[in-house]
């Protein structure tokens, strides 16, 4: 197979093709504003990635019990690694990967009081809800808890998406990111043994609930409408987060702190 | 960044009359580097009049064959498979960098399954090292290549394949489509669109018993194949493409250096994106082409901010602006004229910049 463009091939427009579910396979079939719109994505990953790991790694040590710093630093440790396979896809396409691992201050956090609604914050790509300090161990097993929801509803969105070898990596790391998730209910489950823990973790919840929301980003929006164009996207905005909504709801109805 | 590493051509040999299979030997010290995947593809440049090439080919030979091959088509007015076809010889050198590219599935030498894969005209060059490095290396399972050409003199690998067949028996088994002639049963006569597909998963390729689905060609053909193949029951995560056909035109880029003096202190600035244009006045000083872009509400890509991630790159099409850090583009990209417009200050008091290029 080759690059070289062939008049006498039978082609057809390239969007009529991603509007069909056709998938691209490398940088060079990649028109550029597809190119813009899948680094963005990408980015946007990466540094959640990052900012996420990050945040978590300071809280290792407050971890009740040697298991808990265990399944801590495993969230961390695959958090990175998530990182690493996406940005590897980014070099390909011309960023120098290795000045993009330090060019943020990752554990730089806001003030806890502040808002920041679902609007990027700073010079990274992070999700917002990232800029967000934990406050303690409770407050950052409630957190992982939401956003491990988000992050497998999202992933389970951008597997489908029409770069096919960064499609395949989200595939390949779902089952893990569904693992954190699972690891993290688990924990919060154990630590809501002790009823004193209630109103702590209550308020943790009502603290992380609207920031996890606003990540999924607005109702309408443009910008995903250009995604949606290039099949980078195809569950709208609003849909993926009631998804998220209605798991939510049953999960802390399940332990009884909805 | 790219890295490009000198290979030796150590043979050209006629596949076809419009295709050469070309056989490649990289430098002792870069063997690691050329030890490709079945499936991958080399990039190579050469400088046509003055003017950068790179063209991607797919790596045809299998793992265990211990060779670097490439099978390179002739195509109408492409300058660097004509010139691969009529003056590339055996002693010559080329520059590539190191094999990419993910059209593959690992494999387990324990494992039973069936492999489909479907190519069109020059296609076959990935799906051929993925024949039989999988048979090879995977000994109980099968492959089955449906293979669409014009006509029987432009199939490429034809003998091959044979030999395959018989090297395997039993196990690997090829259908050949073909466009403009006859055969005997009308099924293999024609193009592989979606009712050829419905039709050859009747009778000839027991479609629930496929584990894995490879296709290559150009993209009316994938789609088809894709569509057929998901109405038969594979899920996305079975079905593996590979398409280069459609590299990006892009149209040739002259820089036109402004001829205003350059004497303002502020500069109209007409920016494209998605299609529609802006005309935006801004300052040259302490504002980017990006930052003057999201002022003016455009939706132009950028992540890093930093010259690093190249999410923000356009073209300059007319005037002159100077680019403080560049982590991220090739020399020849910066010779075309693309910029990162995070990191770009107008000079001439008019520049003209599309996203869209």
């Amino acid at each position: 197979m080759t690059s070289e463009p062939d008049a006498a091939t039978e082609t057809m427009p390239l969007e009529d093709y991603l509007a069909q579910g056709g998938k691209l396979t490398t940088p060079e079939n990649a028109p550029p504003r597809y190119r813009g719109e899948l680094l963005r994505l990408m980015a946007t990953f990466v540094d959640s990635e990052l900012a996420g790991a990050a945040g978590f790694a300071d809280i290792i040590n407050q971890g009740p019990g040697i298991k808990e710093r265990i399944a801590a630093s495993r969230i961390v440790l695959e958090k990175l690694d998530h990182a690493e396979r996406v940005l590897a896809v980014m070099g390909e396409f011309g960023a120098d990967v290795s000045r993009y691992a330090n060019h943020h201050p990752w554990t730089a956090r806001v003030a806890r009081d502040s808002d920041l609604g679902a609007a990027r914050h700073g010079s990274d790509m992070r999700l917002a809800v990232l800029h967000y300090p934990l406050q303690d161990w409770l407050d950052a097993v409630v957190m992982n808890v939401l956003m491990g929801r988000a992050v497998t509803i999202q992933l389970d969105e951008f597997s489908r998406l029409s770069y096919q070898p960064l499609g395949d990596i989200f595939r390949a790391i779902l089952p893990r990111e569904r693992r954190h998730m699972e690891l993290g209910e688990e924990g919060l489950r154990k630590l809501l043994q002790d009823k004193a823990t209630r109103p702590a973790a209550a308020a943790s919840i009502a603290y992380w609930q609207p920031r996890v929301a606003a990540s999924f980003g607005a109702t309408a929006s443009q910008h995903f409408d250009t995604q949606k164009k290039f099949g980078l996207r195809h569950t709208g905005n609003a849909e993926l987060a009631a998804e998220w909504t209605r798991q939510v709801d049953g999960l802390l109805g399940d332990i009884g702190l909805r | 960044m790219a890295r490009f590493f000198p290979l030796e051509v150590t043979d050209v040999r006629r596949e076809t009359r419009d295709a050469v299979v070309v056989t490649l030997a990289p430098r002792d010290e870069d063997r690691q580097a050329f030890d490709f995947t079945q499936g991958q593809y080399l990039t190579f440049r050469r400088t046509f009049d003055g003017e950068e090439l790179r063209r991607s080919y797919s790596i045809c030979a299998g793992k265990d064959e211990g060779l670097l091959k490439v099978g390179i088509k002739r195509v109408d007015g492409g300058a660097f498979s004509t010139w691969a076809n009529e003056e590339l010889k055996a002693g010559d050198a080329l520059e590539a960098m190191a094999p990419m590219g993910a059209f593959h599935v690992p494999l387990q030498p324990e494992v039973s399954r069936h492999y489909l894969g479907f190519a069109g005209g020059s296609g076959i060059t990935p799906v051929l090292s993925l024949i039989k490095t999988t048979l090879a290396r995977e000994p109980k399972s099968r492959f089955t290549l449906i293979y669409g050409n014009r006509s029987i003199n432009s199939i490429m690998f034809r003998e091959e394949l044979e030999d395959i067949k018989n090297t395997h028996l039993g196990r690997f088994n090829v259908v050949h489509v073909l466009e403009s002639e006859a055969q005997e049963i009308d099924l293999f006569s024609g193009r592989i669109d979606a009712e050829k597909c419905a039709r050859l998963f009747k009778g000839w390729v027991n479609i629930a018993a496929i584990d894995m689905a490879f296709i290559c060609g150009p993209e009316p053909m994938m789609l088809a194949i894709a569509a057929s193949l998901r109405e038969h029951g594979l899920r996305d995560d079975q079905i593996k493409f590979e398409l280069f056909a459609s590299a990006p035109r892009r149209a040739k880029h002259v820089v036109k250096t402004a001829e205003d003096g350059a004497r303002a202190e502020t500069c109209k600035a007409t920016i494209t994106l998605d299609g529609s244009t802006r005309v935006i006045e801004m300052a040259k000083r302490g504002e980017t082409l990006l930052e003057a872009a999201l002022a003016a509400s455009l939706d132009a890509p950028y992540a890093c901010k930093a010259g690093v991630c190249s999410t923000c790159r356009a073209m300059v099409l007319e005037g002159e602006v100077e680019m403080e850090t560049n982590h991220a583009l090739e020399d020849y990209e910066v010779r075309q004229g693309y910029v990162l417009t995070c990191q770009c200050h107008p000079l001439s008091d008019h520049v003209v910049v599309t996203y869209d290029q």
